[in-house]
């Protein structure tokens, strides 16, 4: 403010009070807000980064807050990712006749382990004559499914530990998502005559034929040769483990070779969606009346649709996610009291300095802007470090697991620890606003 | 405030200072409540008027109230009683953001203890009430280097205070007292933490801003210090003893 306009208004001195008022609009405007908060936000950071240590263990509870809502996201997020890519993704508009109903609760699938009969070879060819309207059926059988592990797949010098083995049927390619990307899946003819051929994955073919055709050579695997008949195509890895470490058999060769009896899982496709609960209706009544089930006794077989699938999973990172809200907010608190705590303590050692602003002219709001500031900016510090704490997290689960950060989880933790800071940084912001500049410069340092 | 306003207020009251009239206060009374029964007149109708350009000493023994006087003409503080004019505005009345504003804009402090902040280099501390009158960060340097250069610190301006002598950190205070150009530069005690050369170079540089056309209210109970002002108000009891004028 220059001198001209003072000495002109000394005409109208007598109007005092409304001069005052005239004189805050003038210069105590928004502007004066956005330097003092730039001021405090510097202030901020500089008190931070002179008290490193400190610093971090007032903010360990933002910081894992911050860090075990985003770590969480990001393993449901890519968790989601997988199921929609996959398992949802079983095909379209397929249900799968199985022994068990898949995703139930655990005492149910104890009594289901009781008396839940698995699913023969007899029973998908009864389906398969007598089901009308499908659009396709397959039925499928792993080794996994029995003894719980993989077979070693040998060719010449090269071993592959751990593969996974499997029996089919010929139309399995046309309903799951393996392709084939050399040669071609196995016979309708191989299948009758219980051919010894085989489907291998992308991991085998790379594993023992890096340089050379692999059609036409045979391997040998749990003991039994086959020859290669086709390779699919690259399908990718799921919770850190590799989807390409495969071979199929034709079901009837699989039952030849490895197991008498098998158990298998049946799938059917429909159409359209609106065929599925018809025909998922048709198949339970076929094979009660094939097991001559009485009319009021339950089914002794699943009956699973990608549906029921997601609505478990929906159950499941519901549970999670409830948890995990309960989580944060307590060290959310937590939290918040420490820096609340921090910021008394800072009020109390720069009283003096608050006496100081006050007299050179910080209003209420200006030592208030300036608390909050620096308490917000300290949670947002910390909500920034468990931001790059969860990143390396997430990094590490995604090796072993699955986990993606999404974006949106990012923000959040931003928003919530920065938010925290600010409702917890009121009380001593408003305690150090409310100071009478007497007292607080009367304050010793 | 509110027994003034019980009163009718006489037509003294009401009517404003004269122009040229920088400080005027009407019976300002000062009344401490130290509990129930006990209260403590620290001033006891205060009148007196200053006009534009004086070099006004406030001394008095301590307990005398001239303490309380300070704060009040600093707006650091409001009276229990009675009216003060600062340049025209009717201080005596207003709330505390309002009071901040007065204190930003029209009165530069130089104290005692400097009050510094220690963790901010001169510079910036000369650019603080600038920060609270919103004045854009380029023209807000400029101005604080030119009050530094005032008092002949330019060289010195990115110093913290712990770097500085005290006449040097008291200079810095003064220069943060010029900064904003306030219609009256009021020191409390100024010389009390420096040896009496220091002190004397500060006294020098008061007079110089008062040449200048500085205002400036001076309170001590130094002689010797309230012997650079031109007019000295004696203060005893709460009550003003004397008026004396210096030649």
């Amino acid at each position: 403010m220059s001198d001209g306009p003072r000495n002109a208004s000394r005409q109208e001195a007598s109007v005092g009070k409304d001069r005052a008022a005239q004189l805050r609009h003038e210069h105590h405007g928004l502007y004066s807000v956005w330097s003092a908060s730039r001021e405090a936000f510097w202030l901020a950071l500089e008190a931070l980064r002179a008290h490193k240590l400190r610093s971090f263990l007032t903010l360990l509870g933002v910081v894992i807050a911050t860090t075990t809502l985003i770590v969480v996201m990001s393993i449901v997020n890519g968790m989601n990712l997988y199921i929609s890519e996959r398992i949802a993704n079983l095909g379209v508009n397929v249900f799968i006749l199985h022994r068990f109903q898949w995703a139930q609760g655990y005492e149910s699938f104890i009594k289901a382990r009781r008396r839940n009969l698995p699913l023969r070879m007899e029973e998908y060819e009864f389906l398969k004559e007598n089901l009308v309207g499908y659009k396709n059926i397959c039925a499928d059988s792993r080794l996994g499914d029995i003894e719980g592990g993989g077979i070693d797949a040998r060719y010449r010098g090269h071993a592959i530990e751990d593969v996974r083995l499997e029996g089919t049927t010929p139309s399995f390619i046309d309903m799951r998502e393996e392709k084939v990307g050399i040669g071609r899946y196995f016979t309708d003819s191989e299948y009758q005559h219980s051919a010894m051929v085989c489907f291998i994955g992308q991991d085998l073919a790379d594993e023992f034929f890096p340089n050379t055709d692999p059609l036409g050579k045979e391997i040998t695997v749990g003991g039994a040769n086959f020859r290669v008949v086709g390779v699919a195509e690259r399908i990718g890895t799921a919770f850190g483990v590799s989807l390409d470490r495969f071979v199929e058999v034709p079901l009837t060769t699989y039952q030849k070779v490895f197991v008498a009896r098998v158990q298998v899982s049946v799938s059917v496709q429909a159409w359209n969606s609106q065929q599925m609960l018809a025909l998922e209706d048709e198949a339970r009544t076929l094979l009660r009346a094939r097991r001559h089930l009485p009319y009021k006794e339950d089914d002794n077989f699943g009956i699973n649709a990608s549906d029921t699938l997601m609505s478990a999973w929906k159950r499941l990172t519901g549970t999670i996610f409830a948890v995990t809200i309960g989580i944060v907010a307590v060290f959310m608190v937590v939290g918040g009291i420490v820096i609340m705590n921090i910021m008394l303590a800072s009020v109390t050692e720069r009283t003096h300095e608050i006496g100081i602003r006050k007299s050179l002219g910080a209003r209420r709001r200006d030592i208030l802007m300036q608390f909050l500031i620096e308490s917000g900016v300290t949670a947002a510090t910390g909500g920034a470090l468990g931001v790059l704490f969860s990143f390396i997290i997430s990094r590490i689960v995604a090796v072993y697991f699955t986990s993606s950060v999404p974006v949106h989880a990012v923000v959040i933790g931003l928003a919530l620890s920065t938010a925290v800071g600010l409702f917890f940084g009121i009380y001593p912001a408003s305690k150090a606003a409310r100071l009478d500049p007497i007292e607080a410069l009367r304050t010793e340092t | 405030m509110t027994m003034a306003s019980q009163v009718a207020p006489s037509l003294e009251e009401t009517i404003g200072p004269a122009d040229g009239i920088v400080i005027k206060t009407h019976d300002l009374w000062k009344t401490y409540e130290m509990g129930e029964a006990i209260a403590v007149q620290a001033l006891c109708g205060v009148s007196f008027e200053i006009e534009r350009g004086e070099y006004v000493a406030i001394m008095g023994p301590s307990g005398s109230g001239k303490s309380t006087l300070m704060n009040l003409i600093g707006c650091l503080d409001t009276p229990s009683q009675g009216r003060y004019w600062l340049n025209g505005n009717l201080v005596s009345e207003l709330s505390d953001d309002e009071l901040a504003h007065i204190r930003n804009k029209e009165i530069g402090f130089v104290f005692q203890t400097f009050n510094l902040l220690a963790r901010a280099s001169a510079l910036h501390n000369v650019e603080l009430p600038l920060i609270y009158s919103g004045v854009t960060a380029l023209e807000r340097r400029e101005r604080a280097e030119e009050a530094l250069r005032k008092v002949e610190l330019a060289d010195r301006m990115h110093h913290k205070p712990n770097e500085l002598s005290g006449g040097q950190r008291q200079r810095v205070a003064v220069a943060r007292a010029l900064v904003n150009d306030p219609s009256i530069i009021l020191a409390d005690e100024p010389t009390g933490n420096l040896d009496t050369a220091t002190g004397e170079e500060i006294m020098k540089l008061f007079d110089r801003l008062h040449e200048g056309g500085n205002n400036i209210v001076l309170v001590t109970h130094e002689h010797d210090i309230a012997a650079h002002a031109h007019r000295i108000l004696h203060i005893r009891d709460g009550r003003i003893d004397r008026d004396e004028r210096v030649q």
